[in-house]
């Protein structure tokens, strides 16, 4: 009977624990996640964003062109899109390939972006390092990360002026500066936002927000040549 | 009743978009009319389950008895692999009823849409054009609209 008693009035102790320490710990969490010390959100895993052939359609409106820039927008067409050619897709648009999801490989000094599409990757250092003096622009650019609470802010320099932003043809220079911002929602979700800055094709930077979701599924082999058939039928849109 | 914000921002896309069209390699109006849709039925003799696009062939009988074997193309094989496809799911010597739309250049060479089987199963292939966007255009220059 001792014994009974004794469990019944430990009960309302277990009780207590049962519902109070997961909101405990729950709050212990949230107050980590703001401190700058804890580790940050793990981003592992395969990802994909809405395809996302017209960007200006995201923004609600053309993005404000330089002069040049939008000399160029007007003469561009999608039968010199440089996947057409089978060029590598560069590192925002690749993003949002949509059809193709990419993969996240997390390390505490590096993360790379594995993209489907032609098989291209990132790579972003989060070692705390700055850019290069004297970046030779590639087609993906010179890319840093740095953690800010539960969310990797990106800036990338260094990028050719030979790849598109989107099927629609708004185009780049060399002095295209991208700072995306990869904010975890929860497990599943990502939330992107990335700001476009290029004095020689626009007058000021602007910026387009997609959703990233969870794929269940692995990235797998794409290799653009291995039976190009389509250059030859293809025609220009434009009269 | 309060909406998470990430919830409300996912859903918000998915009322949006509509299923993405499988077009990576190049926009649909570059290559194909989405005013001339087709319909054929004929026999398939080939298929090629590889990058960029997966093609596959079918002969085709004319009203004039001549039989011309026609191309289609399909999206990329990775990812109507996703959804269901194979290398050997269309076989040569397969009885099909393709949907799809011509190539502007006049070429025996269509987008495929459906397929249709012999035992009525049809399988979507890729190319609805303009109907299958997701945000913006591909089928058309988003600079025009």
């Amino acid at each position: 009977m001792r014994a009974i008693r004794r469990s019944r009035s430990r009960a309302p102790i277990v009780c207590a624990a049962y519902f109070v320490l997961p909101f405990l710990i729950a709050c212990g969490t949230r107050a980590a996640s703001g401190n700058p010390q804890a580790a940050p959100p793990d981003l592992n895993g395969v990802w994909s964003a809405p395809f996302t052939p017209d960007i200006s359609k995201v923004l609600g409106h053309q993005p404000t062109f330089t002069a040049y820039g939008a000399a160029r927008f007007a003469k561009e067409d999608e039968v010199d899109d440089p996947l057409t050619q089978c060029l590598p897709i560069g590192p925002a648009r690749g993003i949002q390939a949509g059809i193709m999801p990419f993969q996240i490989v997390q390390t505490p000094s590096v993360l790379t972006i594995l993209f489907e599409n032609q098989h291209t990757f990132r790579i972003i250092h989060t070692d705390g390092r700055s850019h290069p003096k004297d970046v030779d622009a590639t087609w993906f650019g010179d890319s840093i990360g740095k953690w800010e609470g539960d969310t990797l802010v990106v800036d990338t320099v260094g990028l050719n002026d030979r790849t598109w932003l989107d099927t629609a043809g708004h185009e780049h220079s060399d002095q295209l500066h991208l700072v995306e911002r990869f904010q975890k929602m929860d497990n599943n979700n990502i939330k992107w936002t990335v700001t476009f800055e290029d004095p020689k094709f626009f007058t000021e930077p602007w910026s387009i927000t997609l959703p990233i979701a969870r794929q269940n599924t692995e990235i797998m082999s794409y290799s653009c040549e291995e039976n190009e058939k389509d250059r030859v039928h293809l025609r220009r849109t434009k009269k | 009743m309060r909406i998470p914000s990430s919830f409300a921002f996912v859903l918000i896309f998915v009322l949006l978009c509509v299923p993405a069209p499988i077009f990576a390699h190049h926009g649909f109006s570059v290559e194909f009319d989405q005013k001339a849709p087709i319909t054929l039925t004929g026999v398939v003799t080939k298929m090629e389950f590889m990058n960029p696009h997966i093609y596959f062939y079918v002969d085709v009988k004319g009203n004039d008895g001549k039989v011309v074997n026609w191309a289609f193309e399909g999206g990329p094989p990775n990812v109507i692999y996703r959804q269901g496809w194979r290398k050997d799911t269309l076989k040569p010597g397969d009885l099909v009823t393709v949907k799809g739309f011509r190539a502007k250049d006049g070429a025996h060479l269509a987008a495929c849409s459906t397929v249709t089987l012999s035992d009525g199963r049809e399988l979507s292939a890729g190319s609805g054009g303009v109907s299958q966007n997701a945000y913006g255009s591909a089928g058309t220059n988003g600079k025009k609209q």
